[in-house]
């Protein structure tokens, strides 16, 4: 070990690093290596210890003991500062930039350069130079508000090579891209290995472990059960159980593998229509993708999937549905009623529950005790009423109403009085299943998820999708709006793809990959 | 994506780097133990530095413990002024915490303490209603005009989105301006040359309690308390204003009736602001004058801050900083201390208890370079 010199040594390498938070040990004798010009795979379930981990490489966290060495040479590093002077940039999974700012202005802020007369013209130039010998080129010019979730992505990207990063670290990098999109970010991943940098990638998709990367770290569970294997020596099976414990069935491997393995849903007869949607317009503008001339049927007992790039009036039709974005023209009627007045609260009664996109933005509240976010949509019902008076609010049952779903979605972590944001976000969605779809789920009668696995790990994955299908068999109707093809295809008896606010087309259940990414790029 | 604001920013602030080899993280979960631990600290280092402050402003250490405790709190005549300078801040915090547990920021308490005071005297002296319904007419009449005075920013803001952050605070001195106007032209008591109105009849007079100036202000105002209490903590609305404050885009997709709670709790909190004001003239100064507002906006976010804007620990802090003004006046006039020192003690012991809070939310932590560093030496000998 000792004898290693410079030439040979790795880029980059920890070993017996461990790291606890109150009490909690979330990293334990961790060992991670980087060679340059490699692409190194972290695969881990969520909570799993990866994240801590890049933490610790790019001086977020301080470890408790063991060694980080870079070059050969003990790495000293004791802040982010001075990861960032070491050449480690991260490309976070929540992006961080300036949104009024251009994509130069932008590039330049992170650059370090920046001096009481800012030159916005040659770091970003170099910046956007560096970005084109890889294929993320990007318009200095743009307002980063106004771009797409790729575009955000590559100017992030192109931040840590303005700051001539030797390690690039990648969080999830095609969590929030379409499968197109993620394809030509894997290329454009390549190409920055091959430039001699080293590329650790942080996924959970087994897929891009096995056809994008050279070697596999893979966590469970605070430790590094595998720490740099070449990826040619494991088996997707392998992979599975090595990042799911030896406990988990072959089911869920598969699952994590590939989905298409998973049984297709198969509802025996849908019901009557629930939600017609006819000529709708709403939102737009101010950068933001609207919606145009969309109609469909929903009938229930249905999933209706809607496929297609994040930022193409997904969101504008989900939050119509809801009643957070004015109608402009058109109809929305649920079950006989035009939604067009209804407030959020009237569409609930009627039946409608949400699983937005964001959970911890729009649906819960982490500052509030898991007990107050169950009962965030029904204290207004007056459900929780005292018996002293309508207008005051019982505790008890509330409580007693928390423990029961804690324990019917086998809620990890939480406890009635215990704040949701300290919930993982597995635990969090589970959180927001349960008060959305409740146990009896009888009084569900529309369901609109958008995007409700993004973020989470398979096992948590495969419960929201149990949960969804639950609120179905049930009787209600789905609206299941995702960025991910593979979901779409996992769930829905009808696929919808989107693109620009309109609706360009319609496929049936057994449609591939393939057709979907089609009539996504035909109108693109 | 603006959404995601408040989660990046979240995620900023976990990470935050300070000077050199330190990080802020924020904690997992903290205790009540820690909370309790947190906040006494910060008070214990607040009293200290205002007690320093006080030292070098010409206040004998020797004196400190008995102007500051025993003679504001532990003597019956000290206690009673304690009580009398309570009534309107205790109303003050409470118009400031209702507020805040919406995040509606009312800089304006002082103006709406103005109209209410305005519109109190103007009942009182115009000899409007029978006289045994006097008083809780004028008492009405406050509250009805500190709210009409928070109306218009609320207004602007729910419609337009204004800041009611400068429209308060603005609106304030338009009405210390009216009520200027009236004490030197129509209202001016023409027996003397003060801008002062007249005295009010004893029908529109507080009645005293019979120990020292304490009036019935004070009832008053610990019944608002306690209603509060129960309007924050136990009912719908309470529970609604609070997811409100905390996420106010979760909230509306709950199904939230946001607008009417914040309609609601703002038009309370001008009030209460407003019935302060009342309560000042009735029971303390039975008359119009220009020096009842002064202070009142800054004590009452003071109190409400400590007070983590709860009604029940607003009795506390208003307790706590009447205190520190009854003291404040004792020393102004045997050590001539300013009063800007007094109101440099308050700010001394408010900043060091929301410092407190902030270390029961985040813990610093220093990167310990040196351990790794051995550890690797001795790994390559």
């Amino acid at each position: 070990m000792g004898t290693a010199g410079p030439q040979t040594a790795p880029l980059l390498a920890l070993s017996g690093v461990s790291r606890s938070f109150d009490g909690v040990r979330v990293l334990d004798r961790a060992a991670f290596d980087l060679k340059r010009g490699e692409i190194h795979a972290l695969l881990g379930e969520n909570g799993a210890g990866k994240s801590t981990l890049m933490n610790i490489v790019t001086g977020v966290y301080a470890p408790e003991g063991g060694r980080y060495l870079i070059d050969g040479a003990p790495a000293g590093i004791r802040g982010p500062k001075d990861a960032l002077k070491a050449g480690i940039g991260m490309v976070h999974q929540h992006f961080r930039l300036v949104d009024r700012f251009t994509v130069a202005e932008n590039v330049l802020l992170a650059s370090g350069q920046l001096g009481l007369f800012a030159n916005a013209g040659e770091a970003a130039r170099a910046a956007m130079e560096a970005g084109k010998a890889v294929g993320l080129a990007v318009d200095p010019a743009a307002i980063v508000g106004e771009l797409s979730v790729a575009e955000r992505q590559r100017v992030e990207i192109l931040k840590v090579l303005a700051l001539g990063a030797r390690i690039v670290i990648l969080d999830e990098p095609t969590a929030v891209l379409t499968d197109q999109e993620a394809g030509a970010l894997l290329l454009a991943i390549r190409k920055i290995a091959a430039q001699g940098r080293a590329v650790v990638m942080i996924t959970h998709k087994l897929r891009e472990v096995a056809g994008h990367s050279d070697r596999v770290t893979i966590m469970r569970a605070g430790r590094t059960v595998i720490s740099g294997a070449p990826v040619g020596t494991l088996s997707a099976g392998d992979l599975g159980r090595l990042m799911m414990g030896e406990e988990t069935s072959p089911a869920e491997a598969a699952e994590a593998g590939v989905i298409e393995a998973a049984a297709p849903i198969t509802i025996a007869k849908p019901g009557e229509e629930r939600l017609i949607v006819s000529a709708l317009y709403a939102g737009g503008g101010q950068g933001s993708v609207g919606v145009s001339d969309v109609g469909f049927t929903l009938k229930a007992g249905e999933i209706l999937g809607v496929a297609g790039v994040g930022g193409n009036g997904q969101q504008a039709l989900a939050e119509a549905i809801v009643g957070l974005l004015p109608v402009a023209g058109g109809h929305l009627t649920l079950d006989g009623w035009e939604l067009g007045e209804f407030s959020v609260a009237r569409r609930r009664d009627l039946g409608l529950r949400v699983v937005p996109s964001d959970r911890f933005a729009s649906a819960l509240i982490g500052e509030l005790s898991v007990a107050d976010n169950l009962a965030l949509t029904r204290v207004r019902t007056g459900r929780y009423r005292s018996r002293l008076g309508s207008w005051l609010v019982g505790r008890r049952r509330m409580k007693r109403e928390a423990e029961q779903a804690i324990e019917a979605f086998a809620i990890a972590g939480a406890t009635p009085a215990r704040r949701a944001r300290l919930l993982s976000g597995g635990n969090a969605q589970k959180l927001l299943l349960a008060r959305e779809l409740e146990e009896s789920g009888s009084g569900v009668k529309l369901l609109v998820a958008h995007s409700p696995t993004r973020g989470l790990d398979v096992k948590a994955c495969a419960f929201v999708h149990a949960a969804i299908r639950k609120a179905v068999a049930g009787g209600a109707a789905c609206l299941l709006i995702s960025e991910d093809v593979e979901e779409v295809r996992a769930l829905a008896s009808r696929i919808l793809v989107m693109s620009a606010g309109r609706m360009v087309g319609e496929l049936p259940a057994g449609a591939s990959a393939s057709q979907i990414g089609a009539l996504i790029l035909g109108q693109a | 994506m603006a959404k995601l604001d408040r989660v990046r920013m979240a995620g900023f602030l976990a990470a935050l780097p300070l000077i050199g080899g330190m990080t802020l993280q924020r904690r997992q979960a903290a205790g009540p133990g820690l909370a309790m631990l947190s906040f006494l600290g910060g008070l214990a280092v607040g009293i200290f530095i205002g007690a320093v402050t006080l030292v070098a402003a010409g206040v004998p250490a020797d004196d400190l413990l008995d102007e500051l405790v025993v003679q504001v709190f532990l003597t019956s005549d000290g206690l009673a002024q304690t009580v009398v300078l309570a009534t309107p801040l205790l109303l003050a915090g409470l118009s400031s915490a209702v507020a805040s547990r919406i995040r509606f920021w009312n800089i304006g308490i002082e103006g709406q303490l103005w109209m209410g005071a305005i519109a109190a005297a103007g009942v009182a002296l115009f000899h409007i209603g029978p006289e045994p319904l006097r008083l809780p007419l004028m008492m009405l009449a406050a509250c009805i005009a500190g709210a009409c005075w928070i109306a218009l920013p609320l207004l602007l803001k729910l419609r337009l989105g204004v800041s009611e952050i400068v429209l308060t605070l603005m609106l304030s001195n338009v009405a210390y301006l009216i009520m200027q106007h009236l004490l030197f032209g129509a209202w001016q008591d023409p027996s003397g040359s003060f801008p002062i109105s007249p005295r009010f009849d004893d029908a529109a007079t507080l009645p005293g309690l019979g120990w020292g100036d304490v009036h019935a202000g004070i009832l008053i105002a610990l019944i608002a308390g306690l209603a509060l209490w129960v309007l924050m903590e136990r009912t719908r609305a309470g529970f609604h204003a609070n997811a409100i404050g905390l996420n106010p885009v979760a909230a509306r997709a709950a199904g939230i009736p946001v607008a009417a709670t914040v309609v609601l709790f703002v038009l309370l909190s001008g009030a209460l602001s407003g019935l302060a004001g009342g309560v000042i003239v009735a029971g303390t100064e039975h008359r119009l004058t220009q020096f009842i507002g002064i202070n009142m906006t800054f004590s009452g976010i003071v109190i409400a801050f400590l007070a983590r804007f709860n009604a029940l620990a607003t009795i506390v802090a208003a307790l706590a900083i009447a205190g520190i003004y009854n003291a404040g006046g004792t020393l102004k006039v045997f050590y001539s201390v300013s009063d800007g020192v007094v109101v440099l003690v308050e700010g001394a012991v408010l900043m060091c208890v929301l410092i407190g809070q902030f270390f029961s939310a985040y813990r610093i932590e220093f990167a310990r370079r040196p351990a790794t560093v051995e550890d690797a030496e001795g790994e390559a000998a």
